[in-house]
This record gives structure tokens, sequence and C-alpha cells, in this order.
């Protein structure tokens, strides 16, 4: 049983692959971490899903969502599909956000365009609602208020809330916690878990750190340059690594609990 | 001998909008009254959180900005005020390495020019010529310098930041500042960064003041650690005494939230390698 399954997934830009030929699955309510470098195509790859690729990209391959082919469905269909049953967090809140309009507003629009209708007033309560669930405290005030009057890990909380209010079955988050602080990207590490338990909703977490996924992440896949070199559960991943590139990384990774001698780092890499 | 020490640094800035035809700008203290002391060989670690004043700090130390008041002195010398040819002094002592090493490297300049910059301006002679200084400022850094002749974007990331601490070490500086100096590269090329600086320290015996938010690369490099938050220093002490028994609530805040992978896969891995760590 997989909710959303990807078969020979490639993006091509020019005559480069940057995803070449990736295979992955995400069981529902599960969440599969998808971690690499910088150039390792992890973001492409959830760009390809949501379809939100540059127009100068092609993409091939399969993507199955609970029985629709997304790489066969019309722009039209696509739109419904997207920030209602497939939401996404960006890593920057705050471009993400429009500076001109309150986030209770924008949050409603993002409900209503996928609820026709709901009223404003509807559409309002629904945003205060969503705001609750991830606890921001005095929703039914902050609602009216606009983004430059959040914190950063409290804008990430509005466009975990914008996600959520459509009860989406997939929630992809792009280094939703790369831009924030130590103890903040903590605090928004668990909200994603606790909306996970509560909502039921699966989760794609991509990153560079391989710290944050193994604290999230249930299944993973390793990517670099456009390949996946590693795929497994996280515990299989990080306790018996078995491609050299991943037993690199995890050799780079520095260590907060423990000083070592020098670093290994990876080799083959651009230096 | 204490190399670089600061006592009761605090910056004030304006806060912007808020000035009025005779009415004063309201202030932001940035810094309140920060003190450490860098001995030649050690590497103190600033870390906290954005708005820590961590970077201001570190920008007073290096007289990138004037003091509101405090002071600093370099080698028993008081150089909070110091202008002209003995500032320029002063930047021969103290040289920094930034965050984006792309944005800090004029991209028209080879890097040839780039490295050999500070020396130019110091307007200091250049023995053996330019071209034998920046090829031997490359090999220390680990660069081919074969490609002194090269622009910045023609490298990687991790590359132009060898190329920014070259510049960093033309002057042969005493004190190294590096803000943020590893946290835009990917963990493998960060780990050869922090090998670089660790190599290079131990071979020329520069302080290092580091900058950084992620204390897992802090514990890596640092042997001095003091923590700031809402501008004030709330702990400091050698490295493992910060990291081992945290004194200040804020600390303990802080390391509880770094994600770690799990101790017991973390375990099984070294296991599974042939490779066990010692107990600490």
């Amino acid at each position: 049983m997989t909710l959303l399954q990807a078969k020979g997934l490639t993006v091509t830009f020019g005559a480069t692959n940057v995803v070449d030929g990736i295979d992955f699955e995400v069981r529902p309510g599960g969440t599969l971490g998808i971690v690499g470098e910088s150039g390792s195509g992890k973001s492409m790859t959830s760009l390809a899903i949501m379809g939100l690729l540059p127009s100068s990209a092609t993409r091939a391959g399969s993507i199955d969502f609970a029985g629709t082919e997304l790489t066969k469905v019309t722009e039209r269909q696509m739109r419904a599909i997207r920030g209602d049953r497939i939401a996404m967090v960006f890593q920057d809140p705050l471009s993400s956000l429009n500076p001109y309009y309150t986030v209770g507003t924008q949050i409603a629009e993002a409900y209503r365009s996928h609820r026709s209708g709901v009223s404003r007033k509807a559409a309002r309560a629904a945003a205060i609602e969503a705001m609750d669930r991830v606890h921001i405290k005095d929703a039914g005030k902050r609602v009216d208020d606009y983004p430059h009057q959040f914190s950063g890990g409290m804008r990430q909380r509005v466009m975990i809330a914008m996600a959520l209010s459509t009860e989406p079955e997939l929630i992809i988050a792009d280094e939703p916690t790369t831009a924030l602080d130590v103890t903040v990207q903590a605090q928004i590490l668990d909200l994603l878990a606790e909306v996970r338990r509560d909502t039921g909703a699966a989760l794609i977490l991509i990153t560079h750190d391989l710290a944050v996924v193994s604290e999230v992440a249930d299944d993973l896949i390793v990517m670099r340059h456009g390949r996946v070199v590693e795929t497994g559960t996280a515990e299989q991943i990080f306790s018996d690594p078995q491609a050299p590139y991943t037993q690199a990384l995890l050799d780079a990774v520095p260590r907060i609990d423990d000083s070592i001698g020098d670093l290994r780092p990876v080799p083959g890499g651009p230096a | 001998m204490t190399l670089l020490r600061a006592r009761n640094l605090v910056k004030e800035f304006d806060v912007a909008g808020t000035a009025g035809l005779v009415k004063p700008a309201r202030r932001f203290t940035a810094v309140d009254h920060v003190s450490f002391e860098l001995h030649a060989g050690q590497t103190l670690a600033l870390v906290g959180g954005s708005g820590s004043g961590k970077s201001t700090t570190a920008r007073l130390a290096a007289r990138l900005v004037d003091v509101t008041s405090g002071t600093v002195h370099l080698d028993g010398q008081d150089i909070t005020a110091l202008q002209g040819g003995d500032l320029l002094e002063v930047r021969r002592q103290v040289q920094m390495v930034f965050q984006d090493p792309f944005s800090s490297l004029n991209p028209r300049h080879t890097v040839e020019r780039i490295v050999t910059a500070p020396l130019r301006y110091q307007k200091r002679p250049v023995p053996g010529g330019v071209r034998t200084v920046a090829r031997s400022l490359m090999e220390r850094v680990s660069l081919n310098p074969d490609h002194s002749d090269r622009y910045p974007a023609q490298f990687s990331g991790g590359q132009a930041q060898r190329i920014g601490i070259a510049r960093a070490l033309a002057v042969g500086p005493r004190v190294l500042v590096c803000d943020e100096a590893v946290s835009a590269l990917d963990v493998s090329v960060q780990a050869q960064i922090i090998n670089l600086l660790r190599g290079l320290q131990a071979e020329e015996g520069f302080g290092c003041l580091f900058i950084a938010h992620d204390l897992a690369v802090v514990r890596q490099i640092a042997t001095n650690v003091a923590v700031m938050t809402g501008g004030q220093v709330v702990e400091s002490g050698s490295r493992d005494a910060v990291f081992d028994s945290p004194q200040h609530e804020y600390t303990r805040r802080l390391l509880a939230a770094v994600p770690r992978i799990r101790p017991e896969w973390e375990a099984a891995r070294l296991r599974n390698a042939g490779r066990v760590r010692e107990p600490q």
C-alpha cells in the first residue's frame, strides 16, 4: 500500500539529468526523508511531484499519487491536487508569504481556492482553527496580523497552518527548518511530528541535515548527483549504511556530543 | 599573554524610522557589556541564535564597527579608537573570513588579485612578486596554484571559501575572525574547511574568533566557547566545560535543541563498520 510512488522519475535541463531515473515511495501516514547535498536533485524531485518545475525543465517517468498519474494530469487537474491533497512548506517562510496581506487572508484564500462555496466567514474560521492547531497563541487576534509582525519560527507555523487547512494527504517540506535558529527548529520539527500524528498526513522531508532527518523520518533515500545512492528505513541507513557515499557523509557530520580528530571529508566531491 | 582583550563592549544602533525632528531615535543595544579574552593558538567560539549579537561583537573586536563604549586591546595596546595608519596596522594583525564565499570575493578579479589584495592595500613589499606569493598562498589552502588566473565563479563553494581564507592569511594575521565561515557549505565540504582551519592554526598559531550558530561545528573547532543571547554573554568557558556541564539555563536549552543522530543507531553503525569509538 503506497500513497505516492515514483518510478524512473527524471528531470532534465538541456542535456543534463538533474534527477536521473529515481524510484521511491511514500506510505500513507509515513515520513520519507530525502537527503543530499547541494546539487543532488532533492529539491527538483519535490518540484517534479508538485508539477512546479521551471519551464526549461522536462519531466519523465511516472508519479502515482493514490491512483492518479501526476505526469498525465492536466494543469487544471493538478491545481486541484496541489495545495489541497498535496501541500508544500518551503524553506523561507518570508518569501512564501505576501507582505501586503494579513496571514489570515492568505490562509483563508488558500482554503477557499480548494473549497468552492465556502463563505469568507467560514474560511476565516478555518484559518483561525488552523493557526490554533499549530499553536499560534491568540490565533483569533493574530489572524489579522501581517507577515512582518511574526518571527521566523512563527511564520513557518503560519506556512504549516496554510498547508494543513485543506487536510492534505501528503505534505512536502523542503528544508523547513534550515533558516531557523536551533531552538525554533526543534519546535517546528515537533510540530510537524504532531501534525502527522493528529491528521495522519504523510510527509516528505527534504533536507541536507542528517541529524534532522534521523529524528523525523521512517524511510530514507540518499541522493547524489541526481541519483539515489541508497534507500531503506532510517534505522537501516543510519545503523548500517551500505553505499560508500552514505558512509562518508555520516563520517563527515560534526557531532555535538563528541569531539573527534580530523573529520573525514567525503571523497570524490568538489573540494 | 592575551592576544585580544575586549572589555565591556557596548554597541547601540538607532532604530530606523524612530527619530523625530527633535526627538532622538530609539536606541537598540545589540551588544551589551561583553568581555572576553583570546589567546594565541586558541579558538574562541561565539555562539548564539540570530540576533544574539555574536556577529556585531566580532566586528567590534575586529574594528570593523566602532564601539559605543568599552575597549579592545590587541597585544596590550588599546586599539579602540585608532584611525588612519595605526588602524591599518590593526588590519594587518586582524583578518576576517566571511560566510558567503562568493559575495565576499570580487567576481571580476582573478584569484591572484584577490588573495594578494591585502598586501596591496597595506602597501607592503611583495617578496618574489605577486605571482609567487599568490601561488604559495593557494598551496597553503590546498588549491591548485596553476588556477591563480581564474575567477571566483570558476570555483565551487568550498574552493571559494579556501580563496577567502588564503586572502585572510596573506598579511600573516595574528587574529583570524571567522563569521559563520562554514555555515553555507555542504557537510562534506564543511569537514574539509574545518580541518583546513585547524591545520593552519596549528602551523601558524593565530588566535581565532569563530562565530557560529552550529554547535556541532563549534564542538569540533573551538577551544573556548562564549554563549550569547540578547547581546550578553551568559556563559563562557573551555569548550568541554560548556558542552558537558552547561551552567546557564539558556545554554542547556540550546544544547538540548540540537538535533542528533540517534545514539543507538550511531553505536550500531560504528560496530558494523568495525570502528568502535572510545568513550570520552
